[in-house]
C-alpha cells in the first residue's frame, strides 16, 4: 500500500513539471560537475567526542578549515562524548546525540549558523546514530548501549519539533547506523552484537523485517514477529563475527549497504528480495559507509586500517584505497553533488581528529583540517556557489 | 526511477544554496474531537482527527499521530487514506502533553502539523494528617505541627501546601506555617487541610505549671564553632521539672570586632548553640512567658596557620587530574612516590618521586590508549597501581592494572574492559579487588589477586529511575558510593575481621559493628541518603577522634555558571560543599554540618585525624579543624586553618587556581591542580619566617 502510495505521488510530482526544463537542469548539472567545481563551498558539521566539541569545517574545494567550534554539554569535568550529528531536512537544525547522560544520554536541538541551543530530549543508553524522515520528519535515534552485559537495546522515535520522544522499539544488541531511504518509509539500523540488519517501517512503527548480516546464517524474517521475546531469551548470545556497524541506502532505495566490520567486508542487500546480492571485500576494519547521490561510488571508512575505500557501485570494484592522515577511521558524507567525501577520523589518545576530504572523481585526497579529539559523527550541512 | 532522483538532485543543486527553507501548505488544516482532553492516570479516551482541505472536504492524505512515549499511548499510529483517525489515547503520567498529528508527504515541506493538548492532573489527595501531634498542650506556649499530604498513588505531595486551623482561635490559633499559639485554657479540635482532605485531632490546653526556667551549661572557655549545649528546665512554683513544658532557645550577641556587624551563630531546638564570631552571645530560653537567659563570652579560634610552598612539579601541556602518594617497597622503601592522571589529553599517568618534597620529578611516564586517565590509585601495599580510561580509540575503556613496584619503571600487567567499555571516571583499590565506577551507572568489582588476570566477582547498581553514580571510596571493608540524586550509599562488602588488631576500630564505629554480612561478591546496603540537588559527587568517611561521633562527608559537585574553562580557557566558577551526615545511628544518617568556601566549587577531599583536607577547585586547597563536636557553617566558625591558592602564571591556564584533589601525606600535604600539576605544601605558624631556618 504504501509503495502504491509513494509511485503515484512522484509520478504527480513529474507531471506537473516540465520535461524539457528537467533535461535543461540535468545537462547543466551535468556540465557542472564534470569540471572542478571552483567558487563552491562545503560546510560539514562534526564531533570531537572526547572534547565535547562540534566543529564547523568548510571546504572550499582546495582548503578544509575550521571556521567555527561549538561546545556542547553540560558538565565540565565529564567527558559527555559528542557522537551522531544529523541536520534536519529543512537545513534549519542540527541534531546531537550526547552519548554519555545520568547515565542516559540525549540528543539536543540547535539551530545551523547560529548554533545556538534550541531543546534537548533525554533518550535511552548511549544514543548515538540518527535521521529524520523525509515522509514522517520524525527522528530515529539508535540506542547503542554498549554498556555492561549484551541486552537488546532500543531505537528512540521523537518528534524533533516538540522534542519529546514518540515511541521506542527494540532491536538487537548495539544497535548502530541509522538511516532512512530517501522516500523517508523505510529506516533501517543494524545490530552489532546481533549481526542483523533492522528495517523499521516508519508508518507502522515497528521492526517489519530483519536479516542476518553474514553470507552463511541468512535468517530472513518478513513481517512482524516477537523479536522483544526472541531477543530477550538470548541475552547470553553467542557474538557473530559479522559485528555490522552501519547500514546505508542507495539513493535509489532499491539496495542497502552494511558495513560488516568483524569480517571485514560489505554486502548489498536487494531490498525486494531481502537478500545479499553483493559482497566487497574490504581494508580491515570497515565501520562506516555512505553511497554517493548520484549512486555511482560507495565510500567505506577502514577504522582499523586508517584508510578510506572508495568502490564503483556499477562494477563492484575498489577503485583506490587512500590512507587517511591519522589513525582510527570513522565516518563519512559525500556532498550532494557526489564530488567530495568528508571523513571524520578520531587520532588516539591526544591526537587531534580531523576532516579528510577526499576527490571522488580524481580520488584524491585533497586536503585535511585538524578538529577535536576523536572525531566521529558527520553530517553535512550546505553548499554554497 | 534513477532518472527521477538523478533530476530532483539536479534541481536541488540548481538552488545554489542548499539552505532551505521550510513552508507549511496552508490548504491543509487538521480538526480535534473533541478539541482538548482532561484525563486521569490510567484512563482511555477516543479521539476522532480529520484532516481537512481548505474548501473542508476530507484532504485524503494520511497523517501519522503521535503522544508521548511512557506518558501518552495512543492506537492506531496512522490515519486512514482519506486524511481521517479514530485514536484511542491512554494516559500513564501526570503532566500536560501534546497529542500531536502530522501530515505525510514526500514533500516535506507541505508537511502539516496539528497538535492537542492533553492534560494529565496530579491525582487527588487522599491524605492530610498531622505528623506525631501532641494530645495536651500548656497555655501560653507554641507549637509547631508538622503535616503529610498524600496522593491517591500514595506519593508525598510537595507541591500541596497544607491549611491548618484551629476550631476555636481564642483557645489557640495557628499561623500560615503551622505555628500553634495557645492562649487559654480549653478544648480545642485542630484539623489540617489539602485540596478537601482533611483529618482532625483533639488537644487539651491545660494550666501551664511553669513558673520557672532554670538554665545551665557547663563552664568552659569557649572558641568560635565549639558546640555548647545548654540545659534549660521549665520548673514549678514548688521547683519540680515540668518535663514535657516546651522550651524554646534564641540568642543575641554583640561582636567585638565591630559597629553593624554580626554576632552571628546557630542555636537549636534542643539548645545546641555554636558562635560564627568572637564576642558576648546571651542565650534565652523561653516557656509559657518565663524566660531564663545566660551570656557567654566566645573567642577566636585561632588556629590559623599557613600553608607554604614546599615544592612544585609544574604541568603546562595537559590537564592534571587525580593524584595518589605512597611509599616505595623493596630497594624503595625509604622512598616516597606520587601519580597524577591528565585530563582530555593523551592517555598519559606520571610516575613522581618526592621523598624530597621540595624536588618533584616525573621519573615515568605510562602512556594507555585513552584521552582521559581520570582516578589514579595505588593499592595499600604499594605493589598494585590501577589507572581509569576515558576516550579510548578502541572504546574499550576499561581499567589497566599496574605493577608499580619499581616506580621508575612501571609495567602494564593488564587491561580489564569486559563490560566496562562505556568508561571508567573512578576506582578504588581495596583488599585485592578493585571498585571501578561502571559508566557512570554501577560499580564493578574487580578482583586482582592475579593482577595479570583480573576477574570480575560481583557489580552493584541502583535500582531508582535514572540512577548515576559519580564514586566509591573504600575503608574497612565497607565501600562509600557518591550517587548525585541518591546521595551516598554505604555498603557491606566484608567490614574488618574481628580480631585484637581491629577490635578498638570496630568498637568505635558503628557501621563497622554491624558489618560482616557483605563481601565484594555480594555488596550489602547499609544506609544512604539521598540528596535533594543532584550534587553528590564524593564521600570519606571520618571518625571523630575528639568525640567518637561517625561521619561520612558528602562533597558536593556543581557548575551552575557553564563550562568555563575547558573549551575556552576561560576560568570555571563552580559551587558546593561538604556535607557532614552524622553516622552515630547509621539507620538514620543526619546532616549536622556544612562546610562551604563561598563563591568556590568543592571536589575531592581527605580526612586524617581530625581535620579535612580539601580541593575546592578555583578556592584552592583548603585545611580545616573538625575537631570537636560539629554543628552548622563550619566556614564560618573560622574552622579553616590554612588555604593555598595555586595559580601559576605558566598554568596551562595562566593565573588560574583549580585544584582537583589532596592528599595529606607524613608532614606535607600534596594536591593537584588541574591549570599546574602536583603542589606539595607544608602547614607552618602564621609567623613563621624563612630566614629562622
Amino acid at each position: 500500500m504504501q509503495s502504491s502510495w509513494l509511485n503515484t505521488t512522484m509520478m504527480k510530482t513529474m507531471n506537473n513539471s516540465s520535461y524539457m526544463q528537467q533535461l535543461i537542469i540535468t545537462t547543466l548539472f551535468l556540465l557542472l560537475t564534470v569540471s572542478p567545481v571552483t567558487g563552491r563551498n562545503y560546510y560539514i558539521y562534526v564531533t570531537a567526542e572526547s572534547q565535547d566539541e562540534v566543529h564547523v569545517v568548510k571546504f572550499d574545494g582546495e582548503k578544509a578549515t575550521v571556521i567555527k567550534d561549538i561546545p556542547v554539554g553540560v558538565w565540565p569535568l565529564e567527558i559527555e562524548g559528542p557522537h551522531g550529528l544529523t541536520i534536519s531536512p529543512d537545513g534549519k537544525y542540527w541534531y546531537l546525540s550526547l552519548a554519555h547522560g545520568f547515565p542516559f544520554g540525549h540528543v539536543y536541538k540547535y539551530e545551523t549558523g547560529s548554533d545556538k541551543m534550541v531543546d534537548r530530549v533525554e533518550l535511552g543508553l548511549f544514543p548515538a546514530t540518527m535521521q529524520i524522515s523525509t515522509a514522517t520528519g520524525l527522528l530515529y535515534v539508535v540506542n547503542f548501549n554498549l554498556h555492561g552485559e549484551h541486552e537488546p537495546s532500543t531505537i528512540s522515535i521523537v518528534d524533533p519539533e516538540e522534542m519529546i520522544e514518540v515511541k521506542r522499539v527494540e532491536t538487537g544488541v548495539m544497535p548502530h547506523g541509522s538511516r532512512l531511504t530517501n522516500d523517508g518509509l523505510k529506516q533501517y539500523s543494524v545490530a552489532m552484537m546481533s549481526g542483523t540488519l533492522y528495517e523499521l517501517d516508519v508508518l507502522q512503527f515497528d521492526i517489519s523485517r530483519t536479516l542476518f548480516t553474514g553470507r552463511k546464517k541468512q535468517m530472513n524474517m518478513q513481517g512482524s514477529m516477537d523479536h522483544k521475546n526472541s531477543m530477550k531469551k538470548n541475552t547470553m548470545h553467542k557474538i557473530p563475527k559479522e559485528k555490522p556497524t552501519w547500514v546505508y541506502p542507495h539513493p535509489a532505495d532499491t539496495h542497502v549497504y552494511v558495513v560488516n566490520n568483524g569480517t571485514d567486508n560489505v554486502v548489498e542487500i536487494d531490498l525486494g528480495n531481502w537478500a545479499i546480492t553483493r559482497q566487497f571485500k574490504t581494508g580491515k576494519g570497515p565501520y562506516n559507509c555512505e553511497v554517493s547521490q548520484d549512486g555511482k561510488y560507495l565510500v567505506v571508512t577502514y577504522k582499523s586500517a586508517a584508510k578510506t575505500g572508495i568502490w564503483d557501485l556499477n562494477t563492484g570494484q575498489e577503485l583506490v584505497r587512500l590512507k587517511n592522515t591519522r589513525r582510527v577511521t570513522h565516518g563519512v558524507v559525500i556532498s550532494p553533488d557526489s564530488r567530495y567525501a568528508f571523513v571524520s577520523v578520531e587520532g588516539i589518545r591526544g591526537e587531534p581528529g580531523s576532516v579528510d576530504v577526499f576527490d571522488l572523481e580524481n580520488l584524491t585526497l585533497v586536503d585535511h583540517a585538524e578538529v577535536g579529539k576523536q572525531a566521529g559523527g558527520i553530517a553535512f550541512w550546505k553548499m554554497e556557489d | 526511477m534513477d532518472g527521477c532522483r538523478l533530476v530532483f538532485t539536479c534541481i536541488a543543486l540548481l538552488l545554489g544554496s542548499i539552505t532551505l527553507q521550510a513552508q507549511d501548505d496552508d490548504s491543509l488544516y487538521f480538526q480535534f474531537e473533541p478539541d482538548s482532553l482532561d484525563l486521569a492516570i490510567g484512563d482511555s479516551a477516543n479521539v476522532k482527527i480529520t484532516l481537512f482541505s481548505e474548501d473542508s472536504s476530507l484532504s485524503n492524505n494520511q497523517f501519522l499521530i503521535t503522544g508521548a512515549w511512557g506518558a501518552v499511548e495512543v492506537r492506531p499510529w496512522i490515519s486512514n487514506q482519506k486524511g481521517v483517525a479514530n485514536v484511542q489515547v491512554k494516559v500513564f503520567k501526570p503532566g500536560s502533553f501534546k497529542l500531536s498529528a502530522s501530515s505525510i508527504t514526500p514533500d516535506r515541506f507541505k508537511r502539516v502539523r496539528g497538535r492537542m493538548p492533553i492534560t494529565v492532573p496530579f491525582p487527588p489527595i487522599a491524605k492530610a494528617e498531622f505528623i506525631d501531634p501532641p494530645r495536651t498542650a500548656y497555655e501560653g506556649t507554641t507549637i509547631e505541627f508538622a503535616a503529610r499530604v498524600l496522593d491517591q498513588a500514595n506519593i508525598t505531595r510537595q507541591d500541596v501546601q497544607p491549611v491548618f486551623k484551629s476550631s476555636n482561635p481564642e483557645i489557640a490559633d495557628f499561623d500560615e506555617f503551622g505555628h500553634l499559639t495557645i492562649y487559654r485554657r480549653g478544648l480545642v479540635q485542630i484539623t489540617v487541610t489539602a485540596e478537601g482532605i482533611s483529618s482532625s485531632t483533639d488537644l487539651r490546653v491545660v494550666r501551664n505549671p511553669v513558673r520557672k526556667i532554670e538554665l545551665s551549661l557547663e563552664a568552659d572557655d569557649y572558641r568560635t564553632g565549639d558546640v555548647i549545649t545548654f540545659k534549660a528546665r521549665a520548673l514549678t512554683a514548688s521547683g519540680r521539672a515540668v518535663e514535657d513544658a516546651p522550651v524554646v532557645f534564641s540568642f543575641m550577641g554583640k561582636a567585638v570586632y565591630g559597629i553593624g556587624l554580626p554576632a552571628s551563630g546557630q542555636i537549636t531546638p534542643q539548645g545546641k548553640f555554636v558562635a560564627e564570631n568572637p564576642g558576648d552571645y546571651t542565650i534565652f530560653a523561653t516557656s509559657g512567658g518565663h524566660t531564663a537567659s545566660k551570656t557567654i563570652r566566645i573567642t577566636p579560634r585561632n588556629i590559623q596557620k599557613r600553608a607554604k610552598l614546599v615544592g612544585h612539579g609544574l604541568i603546562t601541556d595537559v590537564f592534571t587530574s587525580d593524584l595518589w602518594v605512597w611509599q616505595g617497597i623493596g630497594e624503595f622503601k625509604e622512598r616516597d612516590f606520587a601519580v597524577t592522571g591528565t585530563w582530555e589529553a593523551n592517555g598519559e599517568a606520571y610516575f613522581w618521586e618526592v621523598t624530597d618534597p621540595s624536588n618533584l620529578i616525573i621519573i615515568d611516564t605510562v602512556t594507555v590508549d585513552a584521552r582521559t586517565v581520570n582516578d589514579v590509585k595505588i593499592s595499600a601495599d604499594g605493589r598494585i597501581g590501577v589507572l581509569t580510561r576515558e576516550g579510548a580509540s578502541t572504546r574499550k575503556n576499561g581499567v589497566v592494572i599496574l605493577d608499580v613496584s619499581n616506580p621508575y619503571d612501571v609495567k602494564i600487567l593488564s587491561e580489564f574492559n569486559d563490560g566496562l567499555t562505556g568508561g571508567v571516571h573512578n576506582a578504588f583499590i581495596y583488599d585485592n579487588h578493585v571498585y571501578a565506577v561502571n559508566n557512570g551507572r554501577k560499580y564493578d568489582i574487580i578482583n586482582i589477586s592475579d593482577p595479570e588476570n583480573p576477574w570480575r566477582v560481583g557489580s552493584y547498581e541502583l535500582n531508582t529511575p535514572g540512577h548515576s553514580i559519580h564514586d566509591v571510596w573504600v575503608e574497612n571493608g565497607i565501600a562509600y558510593s557518591s550517587n548525585w540524586n541518591d546521595g551516598v550509599h554505604i555498603f557491606d562488602i566484608g567490614g574488618l575481621n574481628f580480631s585484637e588488631q581491629n577490635r578498638h576500630t570496630i568498637m568505635k564505629n558503628p557501621v563497622l559493628q554491624a558489618a560482616g554480612k557483605g563481601s565484594p561478591r555480594k555488596p550489602t546496603l547499609m544506609s544512604s541518603k539521598t540528596d535533594t540537588t543532584g550534587r553528590n559527587h564524593a564521600a570519606f568517611p571520618f571518625l571523630s577522634k575528639s568525640t567518637g561521633d561517625f561521619y561520612v562527608i558528602a562533597g558536593d559537585e556543581h557548575f551552575p555558571f557553564g563550562l568555563g574553562e575547558i573549551e575556552n580557557m576561560e576560568p570555571a566558577n563552580p559551587r558546593g560543599g561538604y556535607h557532614f551526615l552524622n553516622m552515630n545511628d547509621y539507620n538514620v544518617p543526619v546532616e549536622e554540618a556544612i562546610y562551604q568556601v563561598p563563591e568556590a566549587g568543592s571536589h575531592n577531599l581527605w580526612v586524617k585525624g581530625d581535620t579535612l583536607y580539601t580541593a575546592f577547585y578555583q578556592g584552592g586547597l583548603r585545611v580545616v579543624d573538625i575537631s570537636g563536636e560539629l554543628l552548622g557553617d563550619l566556614y564560618k566558625q573560622g574552622r579553616e586553618i590554612a588555604f593555598y591558592l595555586s595559580n601559576h602564571k605558566n598554568g596551562r591556564m595562566s593565573n588560574a587556581t583549580m585544584v582537583w584533589g589532596p592528599q595529606p601525606y607524613k608532614n606535607h600535604i600534596f594536591f593537584s591542580d588541574m591549570n599546574s600539576g602536583l603542589y606539595a605544601v607544608q602547614l607552618v605558624e602564621y609567623d613563621y619566617d624563612e630566614d629562622d631556618e
